[in-house]
């Protein structure tokens, strides 16, 4: 046969062939799933099977938008996830500038120490997140405890319950989350810096401060950058965990983010035709949003990521 | 052979035969699937309820809750064909199911049951009810069923009254209580005089939780739905229902939605509603109710987290304590069902159809009602020479107490009946005893809770229950009960209706906490503007046109 004669083909087969259990398993993860998105153009309702009696084509994506109110909805849902991703993005730095601090600690237990402790809350469910937050902020709590015999407060305050600050509040039990876990990409970048440069500015009479901001920094940029970019084409998805469990009646208005509307709106009550226009949406915004940093990253770096 | 090979050999066998050994196992104990939409509890039944199960039929019970998997199983489960062996649906979802050819017609074998066969009248009213079904096949059992009658009212005490503990009531100086702001005052005073518990922990007369909103069928804050009862409306998803069987719509300022939420607004204002009401979910209230915490319930089981014995004999329990210008709304004994409906699912065949088939009417028979409503002979109760119960354990259930091992050991809560819901309600009566199956009507514990405050309220009020007392005084407005299938949500309206729902609710919470009437009513009308632009007159000319089929029907059943 002609195919093994020819070595060069042969040994492209062979080598396709080594790729093609992960192809087969992103078309069954990645791309079978996206067949659910023909729900969106039905009035399906379970238990029913789908039938053309059912087509609706774009009402469900019209419905996000018909009137003055859901309207006010949909764009109050995308102000939150463009807030609370927003907050992350500008204070991504925050764990690389922990990292580079925490490179700095001489004793090396007390170090560890640190480290772990930061690490731990990634590790804790938001479920439990949110029971220490109750235990601690909730009226008869920590937080109020010593407030109230402080004199600060005359009475009982019920913090989780205000909306006020919730995007805000929000970022930092993230980041109390989050933090110690990131820095390890840092940590792990700023250990792979050449030992010679930082002794050769030692020996040039360089402070603390200046390799730290000359040399340790700019290393760990390019890591930066990526994570930073990989976080970009997550922007829409914030998650849901999170804001599923801090939510209530009175601060559902700045906390319902995108991933937990369709929560609400699809999982509640079988809204589900609904929910999943929305989640198609997401999807492509989503996808607009990551071609367009890459495009940026091409103009200003030169080079994109994908 | 190295040592590390000969331990790995070693291992591979031991695995193997232990694989073997496990299917081994299995001989030929039957699983039956049950989706139940009532259990609290997903997996095997396990304890004393699976071993008498399996010592008279050889089957195991694998229960699937909806409730605790998720709602989104039933679609998943429903588009695959098969919901389950036993399915225990909503009257409204079984009726789709019925449609969708999920479930069994059980015409030909339900007249060779035994004891299935005494409750042929409801199960073919429900039967026949069921749309497109002229031929009068049957699909579906009634759960919950009743061998009294259709307007009788057979419970002491309804399913939502105010009560009080009796020992503050008495403690300030048991004033009458006029209306709702009356019981402000009285539960302001008792929160003056009697600030903490017994261990000093703060103590609110009200505490709410938000975790139950919008459940069974009706829009807005459990906590408020309930209470609406108590003037004689009863909600009905968007619609009230009021006293002359007209509808109005929840959001109508003149009915009992606002003034339950004005009350718990004032109650807020005096500041009797605990601060953590809006936040806490049922767990967190209910271990402050079970401390001594609240000084105010509703729900008649809810007195189960604090009354025992003990504090029926010293005065301390909650009770009744009616509010004059109240009349309370009743369902009347579930004759035709509670609206849940058991069936079978069609793909079950051969065996194991009879299997089920044996074990639903076995389940409906006095021996299987004895089981699921009152426990184990010589554990929960015990049986004279007269055939008359009387209870013993009686924490059981409270405090999970261990079974003998006889009786198929565990706790006697982890191996209570795990399907959660009954063919036949606990108040018909067992016609081996004459009394109901329910435990607190049988004379035996009338006789021990017939305590010095049981006698006291008695005299005060001049009725031995609280029902008696609502019948002597004509506030009770007793719903007759009837056997209908409403039709379900289409897609439109069920995306209103959740939609509805959560601005109804979030606003209710924050209208529960204003400041004060103004930013109440500021609070009230841009709700009802978001609301209308959400669609809510369709949902609630849906909701009129869906249950005046039922208000029909219970008119025609008083008449």
């Amino acid at each position: 046969m002609k195919v093994f004669k020819d070595k060069k083909k042969m040994r492209s087969y062979k080598e396709f062939l080594y790729i093609l259990p992960f192809l087969i398993l992103v078309a069954i993860f990645s791309y079978y799933p996206l067949y659910g998105w023909i729900y969106a153009f039905f009035d399906y309702r379970p238990p029913f099977p789908l039938s053309m009696d059912s087509f609706v084509g774009l009402k469900w994506f019209k419905a996000m938008v018909e009137n003055e109110v859901k309207l006010k909805q949909t764009l109050n849902v995308l102000r939150n996830t463009f807030a609370m991703s927003g907050l992350s993005l500008l204070f991504s730095w925050f764990p690389m500038i922990f990292a580079v601090f925490l490179n700095e600690i001489k004793c090396k237990p007390f170090k560890k120490f640190v480290q772990t402790v930061t690490t731990l809350p990634n590790f804790i469910s938001w479920v439990l997140v949110y029971s220490i937050a109750y235990c601690i902020f909730n009226t008869t709590g920590v937080v109020n405890e010593v407030l109230l015999n402080l004199g600060v407060l005359e009475s009982p305050q019920a913090f989780l319950q205000s909306g006020e600050h919730i995007w805000f509040k929000m970022w930092l039990w993230l980041t109390w989350k989050n933090a110690g876990w990131s820095a390890i990409m840092y940590i792990a970048a700023i250990t792979g810096i050449d030992e010679q440069m930082i002794e050769a500015a030692r020996v040039d009479g360089a402070s603390r401060m200046q390799i730290i901001r000359h040399i340790t920094i700019p290393s760990i940029l390019p890591t930066y950058f990526v994570l930073v970019m990989l976080s970009l084409a997550n922007f829409l998805s914030n998650g849901m965990e999170q804001y599923f469990v801090f939510q209530n009646s009175f601060n559902k208005e700045s906390i319902q983010v995108l991933d937990l509307y369709v929560y609400n709106i699809g999982m509640g009550s079988g809204g589900y035709s609904l929910a999943t226009a929305i989640s198609i949406l997401k999807s492509v915004v989503s996808v607009s949003i990551l071609f367009v940093t890459n495009k940026i990253s091409k103009m200003i770096r030169g080079e994109g990521f994908i | 052979m190295g040592k590390k090979k000969l331990v790995a050999l070693f291992l591979v066998v031991a695995m193997a035969v232990s694989c073997f050994a496990g299917c081994g196992k299995k001989s030929d104990t039957m699983v039956i699937e049950v989706y139940d939409v009532a259990a609290n509890y997903q997996g095997t039944q396990t304890g004393w309820f699976a071993k008498v199960v399996k010592d008279r039929f050889n089957i195991e019970l694998n229960i699937i809750a909806p409730q605790v998997a998720g709602d989104s199983i039933y679609q998943t489960r429903a588009s695959s064909g098969n919901l389950g062996d036993i399915i225990l649906l909503d009257g409204t979802d079984f009726a789709d199911c019925v449609k969708a050819g999920l479930v069994k017609d059980i015409s030909a074998e339900i007249k060779e049951t035994t004891y299935l066969k005494d409750y042929m009248d409801q199960i073919n009213t429900y039967n026949k009810g069921l749309p497109d079904n002229a031929d009068g096949k049957t699909y579906g059992i009634p759960a919950q069923m009743t061998n009294t009658s259709p307007s009788s009212y057979s419970q002491d005490v309804i399913y939502s009254s105010p009560l009080l503990r009796w020992d503050l009531y008495t403690g300030i100086g048991s004033p009458e209580i006029k209306d709702l702001d009356g019981l402000l005052d009285a539960l302001e005073a008792m929160m003056k005089k009697y600030p903490t518990n017994a261990d000093g922990d703060a103590a609110y007369p009200l505490s709410l939780w938000a975790d139950w909103d919008g459940g069974d069928g009706m829009l807005g804050i459990a906590n408020v739905v309930q209470l609406t009862t108590w003037y004689g409306e009863k909600i009905k998803g968007s619609a009230i229902l009021k006293r002359d069987n007209t509808f109005t719509e929840i959001t109508d300022k003149n009915a009992t939605y606002y003034k339950i939420l004005k009350f718990l607004n004032d109650a807020y204002q005096r500041g009797l509603v605990d601060p953590d009401s809006g936040t806490q979910d049922w767990n967190a209230a209910c271990a402050k109710m079970s401390a001594g915490q609240v000084y105010l319930m509703w729900y008649s089981w809810q007195v189960g987290f604090w009354n025992t014995q003990d504090r029926l004999k010293d005065g301390t329990a909650f009770i009744f304590t009616p509010v004059k210008d109240q009349v309370y709304y009743a369902d009347s004994d579930t004759y035709y069902g509670s609206g849940r409906i058991f069936g079978v699912g069609s793909q079950v065949e051969g065996e194991k159809y009879d299997k089920i088939m044996e074990f639903l009417d076995w389940y409906a028979s006095p021996e299987g009602l004895v089981f699921q409503h009152d426990g184990i002979e010589g554990f929960n109760y015990t049986v004279d020479a007269n055939g008359k119960y009387t209870i013993m354990n009686d924490n059981a259930l409270m405090d999970n107490l261990p079974v003998p091992e006889e009786y198929g050991g565990a706790g006697y809560s982890d191996g209570n009946n795990a399907i959660n819901q009954w063919i036949v309600d606990a108040i018909s009566t067992n016609p081996n005893s004459g009394e109901p199956y329910s435990t607190q009507y049988w004379s035996s514990y009338k006789a021990a809770t017939m305590t010095q405050m049981k006698k006291d309220w008695a005299a005060k009020f001049g009725a031995d229950e609280p029902v008696e007392y609502m019948k002597k005084n004509n506030v009770l407005l007793v719903s007759p009960n009837v056997s209908v299938t409403l039709p379900s949500d289409t897609n439109d309206i069920s995306v209103i209706r959740n939609q509805c729902n959560e601005t109804l609710c979030d606003a209710s919470w924050q209208m529960i906490f204003a400041k004060d009437d103004v930013e109440f009513d500021k609070l009230w009308d841009e709700m009802c503007k978001t609301m209308d632009g959400l669609g809510f007159q369709d949902l609630y000319k849906f909701d009129v046109e869906k249950h005046q089929i039922e208000v029909d029907a219970k008119i025609a059943a008083s008449k």
